[in-house]
């Protein structure tokens, strides 16, 4: 007996609105459709009404999670369009911001998978450590989300020698617990039985469609902005890409957890060798000359592209803004054919969704 | 560091250059579109190139061939939404649903100030028309 099954656009298992139309044999699921939309604030719109200084301000408002890397990319943008220089210490802060915030994604993640697949523990587990990291982020910047850690030309707030300890003495609780973490995802059964062979995107798939980031990379993709194309010092770091070959859920969540591992190492680094120096090269609003350019930040749900266009005056011409979902969004058909309806939560939710990103 | 150069192209250059990128296993960044003072659009295809993004711009073109058979849904998804929210048209996509909330809900029930694809088009076929 064929159905379709809509889900959404408003839905209790969904923490924002998207439509979805599963079409179904039975249990098994034949085919998919995802509309989007239902988020959208026409932020491009309002960007070309404000100044430099406004424009991060708003952009860092597409999303709760990754504040930072809007406003991040959207500076870094700026800069290559100015030909800005920023000092060293500033961008080994802004490294610092926005590894700790690739952290506290993974585990709202990784909690949010875990409470899916029915292992509340482990849930609880994973954000209980994610609060250790938001405490650090208030610590830092005095918010939880929405940091306001980025100007254009370098980063806002300065990290003193109190904080710097802080966060290296939260770095070696969570190192430990995210041992502990990733041992118990790899052995524990009732993750194997939801995860495993579920929700499968080959790597023929990702590289086809494009997907990016940590679904690319659980598809055995090796693509990672901050090594294909370094930007703010990234260079100056020694990490690995996490892949995992078996392609489905089970691998989306071992990719995160290994992750947190290398985020772990580049801030220990970045904290080790902060340089002297100044943060900034000044608050004042900056004289932007005209131009264009595209801009590449690996966010925590993978690659960010900021398109920028100037004018030489005080206010962008254009802004252009696609996040990682847009680019994972259409595998979800994909890996959603010939699983089971009541897999299709997780397997929609294992791309890490932002509909508000996707949607701007 | 990365890099950002631009480069003019014909809408017949278009196919050509995404099957050259496609072959060498380039990807696609994304296809960015705008509308110029002038009120014609401007339509980028930035490809990955190592560290440099090559963004391939046809100006002041309304009609474009699509490239969704050359990268698949990695196109189609920028394609759809350029074709939804600028008077751009991709000749050939083999879609013709709305990507930013559907038509029509179940039951014949659609989401009021949604105007459907198909009017869309038609306004961008139309004016083509009436210009040329």
């Amino acid at each position: 007996m064929s159905y379709i099954v809509p889900i959404g656009p408003y839905h209790p298992a969904l923490e924002e609105p998207v439509h979805a139309r599963l079409y179904t044999d039975g249990e098994s699921i034949t085919d998919a459709k995802v509309f989007i939309g239902y988020n959208h604030r026409g932020i491009e719109k309002l960007a070309t009404q404000k100044n430099f200084i406004q424009t991060l301000v708003l952009v860092e408002r597409v999303c709760g999670i990754c504040s930072h890397s809007h406003a991040l990319c959207y500076a870094l943008a700026l800069e290559q369009i100015a030909g800005m220089k920023v000092p060293k210490r500033g961008e080994y802060i802004r490294v610092i911001i926005a590894e700790l915030e690739r952290l506290h994604s993974h585990y709202l993640w990784l909690g949010i998978a875990l409470h899916l697949i029915g292992h509340d523990s482990l849930f609880m587990h994973s954000w209980d450590d994610r609060e250790a990291i938001m405490d650090i982020l208030e610590e830092l910047t005095g918010n939880r989300v929405n940091y306001g850690a980025v100007t254009v030309g370098g980063a806002r707030r300065d990290i003193t020698d109190d904080q710097r300890k802080d966060i290296l003495e939260m770095l070696d609780k969570i190192e430990k617990s995210n041992i502990a973490l990733r041992d118990i995802l790899l052995a524990d059964k009732t993750v194997a039985l939801r995860t495993q062979g579920v929700g499968i995107l080959t790597t023929e798939d990702a590289y086809r469609i494009g997907a990016v980031g940590p679904q690319a990379r659980a598809s055995n993709v090796p693509v990672d902005v901050r090594k294909d194309a370094p930007y703010s010092s990234y260079d100056d770091f020694d990490f690995d890409i996490a892949v995992w070959p078996s392609c489905d859920v089970f691998a989306r969540v071992v990719v995160r957890v290994l992750e947190n591992v290398e985020s772990i190492k580049i801030i220990r680094q970045a904290l080790e060798n902060l340089p002297k120096g100044p943060i900034n090269l000044g608050t004042r609003i900056p004289k932007i000359p005209a131009g264009e350019t595209m801009f590449r930040h690996e966010a925590p749900r993978g690659q960010l592209c900021y398109k920028v266009v100037t004018d030489g005056g005080e206010t962008n011409k254009r802004v252009s803004i696609h996040v990682p979902t847009f680019k994972n969004a259409p595998t979800v058909p994909v890996m959603l054919r010939n699983n089971s309806v009541a897999d299709a939560g997780l397997i929609i939710a294992s791309i890490d969704p932002c509909f508000s990103c996707m949607d701007r | 560091m990365q890099e950002y150069k631009k480069i003019f192209i014909t809408k017949e250059e278009i196919r050509p250059t995404a099957q050259r990128m496609r072959d060498a296993n380039v990807h696609l960044a994304m296809i960015h579109g705008f509308i110029n003072d002038d009120g014609k659009p401007n339509v980028s295809y930035e490809y990955e190139v190592g560290p440099t993004i090559e963004s391939y711009t046809v100006d002041g073109e309304s009609v474009l061939p699509t490239i969704s058979d050359i990268y698949d849904l990695g196109a189609e998804w920028p394609e759809r939404e350029l074709q939804e929210l600028m008077e751009i048209r991709f000749e050939g996509l083999d879609n013709d649903e709305r990507l930013f909330m559907p038509d029509t809900m179940f039951e014949g029930q659609g989401h009021i100030m949604v105007t459907p694809m198909k009017e869309l088009i038609d306004k961008v076929h139309n004016r083509k028309e009436g210009t040329e």
